[in-house]
């Protein structure tokens, strides 16, 4: 059993074993976020991690991307412990922290140019990237120009661009409006399938969630971990209105902590 | 475009209607004994490009005083911008350096002038002092202020693509602050400039301040009023040209608002 166990970690992309968090909040004392999650993330899988508002889906995505460290436990990327940020775990911020004064083409381009790629091959692989997520045209263009959906598309490319491993996406759709978040949903789904990655997405939108995954799961109020799992096999493109999405939706639905 | 041509020409019109109010209160009333009228101060000032004041040419004196500022105004910005990064990116620098800032700025420049001449003599150095002085502190506060700015997902996101410290530096923490900086540096002209007469009344033999200065020692009022225009004329020129570098550099920022 214990011999399974290590195993399974080792295979895995990245693995959780018993990590905990706890912040040190001024005034409060100690706040404890995350309590002895463990989660395995296989190659190539569509994980969404589903949670209540305010119950650390942030945190946990931000261990991964090495910008928290855990209190307790052990996070590991290709079985190594994870210590900083690097780009084999790109993210996608939830407020899209796109850098303003540099263009499309500059906010693409900006990984391979600061890990020293030159010129003209970073050039071909952003304008890939770019493509890839439809913004051909925009190459010039500031972010402040671009409507909230094509902001995260230059956010998707630019975290692509530098070929990660593992894309970390936090709520990236948050913020848009309904219909330009099921055409973000399709996008993201197409440009997963042509470029195959293993991709993180957190979500509070059940919704989104049954559209998107490989796999569910269902995080508890803070202190958080994994409270039900999903394997979600409907073929793709899904159907929001399919019987069993929405059979799915409503079994997952039932599972989640309604309470404030 | 249209806006801004409609801009100009209000702005004109206002220009053109205030010289005539001038122009009349001076020739038609009273008030012409202290104060000459338009015609008399700019056929003045334009001549004064052939025909000298005192002993050099009106250009001369002009840029004479640009020389006078810019210089001190060029180290006050470096030192600024050097000060700035230095509170805004080391917590101790700011505690140590802070309170001496908060309480020398509000010192005007003209309070310096005696300290000045003592330290630095009647020449040029005491000139340089009082306009670096003019320009330091806006400076150095201002690029603080944009080394405070700094959005910390930005970091993150930068870090996560793989920027090192001295990237992060040049990529995300300078081009946060050149705004900041920039408007500190549009404020600091505008207080150099400002300054010139004040430095030009420590003993002086040309510039746009001692126009001024020798004007009112002589009791010519034309003098004094070619000394105000030549000083708004040049201002007027070099704030504009410093805006000009700025929606160059800062277009992100324009293009946002
Ligand atoms: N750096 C920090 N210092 C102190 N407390 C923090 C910090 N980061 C997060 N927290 C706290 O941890 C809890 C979970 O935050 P987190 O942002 O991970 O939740 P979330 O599920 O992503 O929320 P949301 O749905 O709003 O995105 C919150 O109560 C938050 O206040
Ligand atoms: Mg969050």
């Amino acid at each position: 059993m214990r011999m399974d166990n290590k195993r399974k970690i080792n295979e895995s992309l990245i693995a959780f074993h018993g990590v905990s968090k706890t912040f040190d909040k001024p005034g409060e004392g100690r706040y404890e976020v995350v309590r002895d999650l463990y989660l395995n993330v296989q190659e190539n899988e569509f994980l969404v991690l589903f949670g209540p508002g305010q119950c650390g889906k942030s945190t946990i995505l931000n261990m991964i991307a090495g910008f928290e460290a855990p209190s307790g436990g052990e996070l590991l990327c290709q079985g190594r412990p994870v210590e900083g940020p690097g780009p084999e775990r790109g993210m996608v911020f939830q407020n899209t922290a796109l850098f303003p004064w540099l263009t499309v083409m500059g906010n693409v381009e900006y990984g391979p140019k600061v890990r020293g790629v030159k010129k003209e091959e970073r050039r071909k692989q952003a304008q890939h990237y770019i493509d890839l997520v439809g913004l051909q045209g925009f190459e010039n263009s500031y972010p402040v120009k671009l409507s909230g959906g094509m902001q995260q598309r230059v956010g998707i490319a630019r975290a692509y661009c530098s070929e990660p491993l593992v894309m970390l996406l936090d709520e990236p759709f948050g913020h848009l409006d309904a219909q330009t978040r099921y055409l973000m949903q399709d996008e993201l789904t197409r440009i997963w399938q042509v470029e195959k990655r293993t991709v993180i997405f957190v979500t509070n939108n059940i919704e989104e969630a049954v559209y998107l995954a490989d796999r569910i799961l269902v995080l508890r109020n803070c202190p958080t971990g994994v409270k039900a799992e999903y394997q979600i096999t409907l073929p793709r493109p899904r159907n929001y209105t399919d019987p069993e999405f929405l059979r799915l939706r409503r079994e997952i639905d039932a599972v989640v902590d309604h309470t404030l | 475009m249209n806006g801004t041509k409609r801009r100009v020409a209000y702005g004109m019109l206002g220009i053109f209607i205030f010289l005539c109010i001038w122009h009349a209160a001076a020739t038609l009333t009273n008030l012409g004994r202290i104060m000459p009228d338009p015609v008399t101060v700019f056929v003045r000032f334009f001549m004064a490009f052939i025909e000298p004041i005192g002993t050099k040419t009106m250009l001369f004196h002009i840029l004479t005083s640009l020389r006078r500022m810019l210089i001190p105004y060029t180290l006050g910005g470096l030192a600024g911008v050097f000060m700035g990064v230095l509170m805004g990116w080391y917590r101790i620098c700011d505690a140590a350096f802070m309170p001496y800032i908060q309480m020398l700025r509000p010192i005007p420049p003209i309070a310096w002038i005696p300290l000045s001449i003592v330290w630095f003599g009647f020449a040029e150095g005491s000139k340089y002092f009082l306009i670096f002085l003019a320009c330091f502190f806006t400076i150095a506060l201002t690029t603080c202020d944009g080394v405070h700015s700094v959005d910390e997902t930005l970091v993150r996101a930068a870090r996560m693509l793989g920027a090192r410290d001295r990237q992060l530096f040049t990529t995300i923490v300078l081009p946060t602050t050149v705004p900041y900086i920039f408007s500190g540096l549009q404020v600091a002209l505008g207080s150099a400039w400002a300054t010139i007469v004040a430095a030009e009344m420590i003993r002086s033999s040309e510039g746009v301040g001692w126009l001024i200065v020798s004007g009112q020692d002589v009791g010519n009022m034309t003098q004094i009023m070619v000394g105000i225009v030549a000083i708004a004329l040049t201002g007027l020129l070099i704030t504009s040209m410093m805006r000009g570098v700025e929606a160059r550099l800062c277009a992100w920022t324009i293009r946002g608002k």
